[in-house]
């Protein structure tokens, strides 16, 4: 356990991260070959984190504008199959394929989400993204439990792809790409003997999954379908994650992502401020690399997912200097208004 | 996603470029556009286009069972690799090796959750719940800090047994016995309370968990679960109608103002919330019995 005696203050270097993620965004990656197939993924950590650290404005327009055209590049549109959305990476287009559909060009709800939102980042306005497709093809995804798979095939499915589900219908302002009741159902019955929920029934209880499971009932308008003991109880749960930093589950150690998973899903439950410690963030800038991005553990390899969702754990502790964030879309209030914004024209 | 030799992994990787094997193959290239964003070096697989060439070529699956085998004890965190065991679970309807995999698994990493979720679900879709509580047994004398396993157990009763009368009994003994020395355990705690919601009496009637609890804390023990335990007891009890001699307002002032201030600070405004709502139920409930007393009056 670490004290306020015990402990150096450490300091949060935001120059580190803001050069770290744009090496991200615009490097050449070593290493990160498995990853190859949600490429869109971590361009999403890489703009998402740059938008909380306010660094958007300083992308040059070109290059916003080329991004932009990339992601659109991704987007499927077949309404025969039902399988439109965005694809994570160009490797299934070809210089015959382009602009046509083929085999396995099928969009993943992952990648669908991510690219809406990194679009929404650069300031793109979405008028290039077909939504009714979209929607149409997100109905196909959900099973008769109420959850989603990623894809039209072979793709497993749980609470992770409720959540993207849900933020796709509430970017694109479209519910009926889902059946809402067998949604909440669904969570319902993922909820846990501890309190907590797993990322399907009878699973264990899993910051990660609660968090998408309450953003997800918040987005659809159905925080308040949680029973008094629920409410009760989940936010039990996640406040007995905290223990000198956030971890994901009873036992296990702490670990930087969870300051936003654990921490986001306090703050849709409006129980975060029952969390009092001055060095909350410390746990976190422990695990800040002098090179920048964040790594999981302290002294262990930074990556774009820890780096993004420790500057929005860090957020959430109020840093200052950083956006401040609309949770139960995992993105910053900066983007939600200007969403609200492009939804207004839709009306 | 990386690509995989069925060989050892000390054998040198041959990208397929060069393998005189593929040579008739003519490559595709890849259209990234002239900007690429996150560009990276990659090596191209794909599961569900390797499952179509499975079935298309008439592959001895068993051959693909074992292949996968090397591959989640290599990859064991990777959502792919896992669901593609499933498929070919599914496809052959053999789950015997299933149990043994996971066991592997969770040898090195006890916790790992894409085992739990195969274990589940292999043991539910065929039915193989025997021998599953000696197991879990077998894991929380190793930690008994084990949160997967005693999920686990919660999973094997509620899916065969049930919680009766006497499981109940049997498993409320399990746990306080597993919780008497190691106090500061939330996985043991949480499991109490999952039995105690098919208690008909609660969370503060039932006389074998209410005697460890107080011995507990009269011992001098202040672990904050049990503290915790306690206050909720005093809600129930509370809520109910006043509380009893035991678990009533004071109690719970007493136990909320000890986590506040030595006991678990970190939460401490959480407690004193729950203090200051515990502090106005009696009054609600005070308010309540006199409206309904007035109703009735009027009515009459």
């Amino acid at each position: 356990m670490f004290t306020s005696e015990t402990m150096p203050s450490l300091k949060f270097v935001p120059e580190l991260h803001k050069k770290y993620l744009l090496f991200i965004l615009n490097g050449k990656l070593p290493n990160l070959e498995s990853m190859e197939t949600n490429r869109t993924v971590l361009m999403y950590f890489a703009l998402a984190g740059l938008d909380i650290l306010d660094e958007i404005e300083n992308i040059p327009p070109e290059r916003k504008e080329s991004i932009i055209k990339w992601i659109y590049s991704l987007q499927v549109v077949n309404e025969e199959e039902n399988i439109s959305g965005f694809l994570g990476s160009t490797n299934l287009i070809t210089k015959e394929n382009r602009g046509k559909n083929s085999p396995y060009k099928w969009a993943h709800i992952a990648n669908t989400y991510s690219c809406l939102l990194s679009l929404l980042i650069l300031g793109d306005d979405l008028s290039r993204v077909n939504r009714k497709a979209i929607i149409t093809s997100l109905k196909t995804l959900q099973l008769p439990i109420g959850s989603f798979k990623g894809a039209k095939e072979g793709v497993e499915d749980d609470m992770r792809f409720v959540f993207c589900a849900a933020c796709i219908c509430y970017i694109l302002d479209d519910w009926s790409g889902m059946d809402v009741e067998l949604m909440v159902q669904f969570i319902m019955k993922c909820i846990s003997y501890d309190g907590g929920v797993g990322q399907g029934p009878e699973l264990e209880s899993h910051s990660g999954s609660t968090f998408c499971a309450m953003a997800s009932l918040a987005l659809s308008d159905n925080l308040h379908r949680l029973t008094k003991a629920q409410f009760t109880g989940l936010r039990r749960w996640l406040l007995c994650r905290f223990d000198a930093g956030f971890s994901g589950r009873p036992n296990k150690p702490i670990d930087t992502c969870y300051s936003f998973w654990t921490g986001g899903a306090l703050k849709i439950l409006n129980a975060y401020q029952f969390i009092e410690d001055p060095n909350n963030d410390q746990f976190v800038l422990m695990t800040q690399d002098k090179y920048g991005g964040f790594s999981k553990w302290v002294n262990t390899v930074p990556d774009p997912m820890h780096t993004y969702f420790g500057l929005a754990g860090l957020s959430l502790m109020n840093i200052s200097g950083l956006n401040k964030m609309f949770c139960e879309l995992n993105t910053t209030r900066r983007v939600h208004d200007c969403l609200k914004k492009i939804q207004e024209k839709w009306k | 996603m990386s690509d995989y030799s069925s060989e050892d992994s000390e054998t040198e990787f041959v990208l397929y470029r060069n393998n005189p094997e593929w040579k008739d193959v003519t490559p595709v290239k890849q259209d990234d556009g002239e900007e690429p964003v996150v560009a990276i070096d990659y090596t191209e697989a794909f599961w569900q286009y390797r499952r179509e060439i499975l079935k298309g070529l008439n592959k001895d699956l068993n051959i693909e069972l074992d292949f996968i085998h090397k591959v989640i004890l290599r990859q064991s965190k990777n959502y792919q690799v896992w669901h593609h065991r499933r498929v070919l679970v599914e496809w052959l309807k053999d789950p015997s090796k299933e149990k043994y995999l996971t066991e592997l698994v969770l040898a090195k990493d006890a916790k790992n959750y894409h085992a739990w979720q195969h274990r589940q679900w292999v043991i539910k879709t065929f039915n193989l719940f025997e021998g599953e509580l000696e197991y879990i047994d077998s894991l929380l004398l190793d930690d008994v800090r084990n949160n997967s396993a005693w999920n686990q157990r919660y999973f094997v009763i509620n899916n065969t047994t049930g919680f009766t009368e006497e499981v109940l009994n049997r498993e409320i003994d399990y746990t306080l016995f597993n919780t008497k020395d190691v106090t500061e355990n939330e996985s043991a705690w949480n499991y109490l309370r999952g039995l105690l919601l098919h208690d008909k009496g609660g969370l503060s009637k039932n006389k074998k968990v209410t005697e460890f609890c107080e011995n507990l804390y009269k011992s001098g023990n202040h672990s904050p679960f049990l503290l915790a335990v306690l206050v909720d007891m005093c809600c129930e009890q509370i809520n109910e109608g006043g509380g009893d001699s035991v678990y009533n307002l004071d109690r719970a002032r007493t136990l909320c103002n000890e986590l506040i201030t030595k006991y678990d600070t970190i939460r401490a405004k959480y407690w004193q919330y729950m203090l200051d709502g515990i502090e106005k139920r009696p009054k609600r409930a005070r308010v309540k019995r006199l409206l309904r007393a007035q109703i009735k009056h009027m009515d009459s």
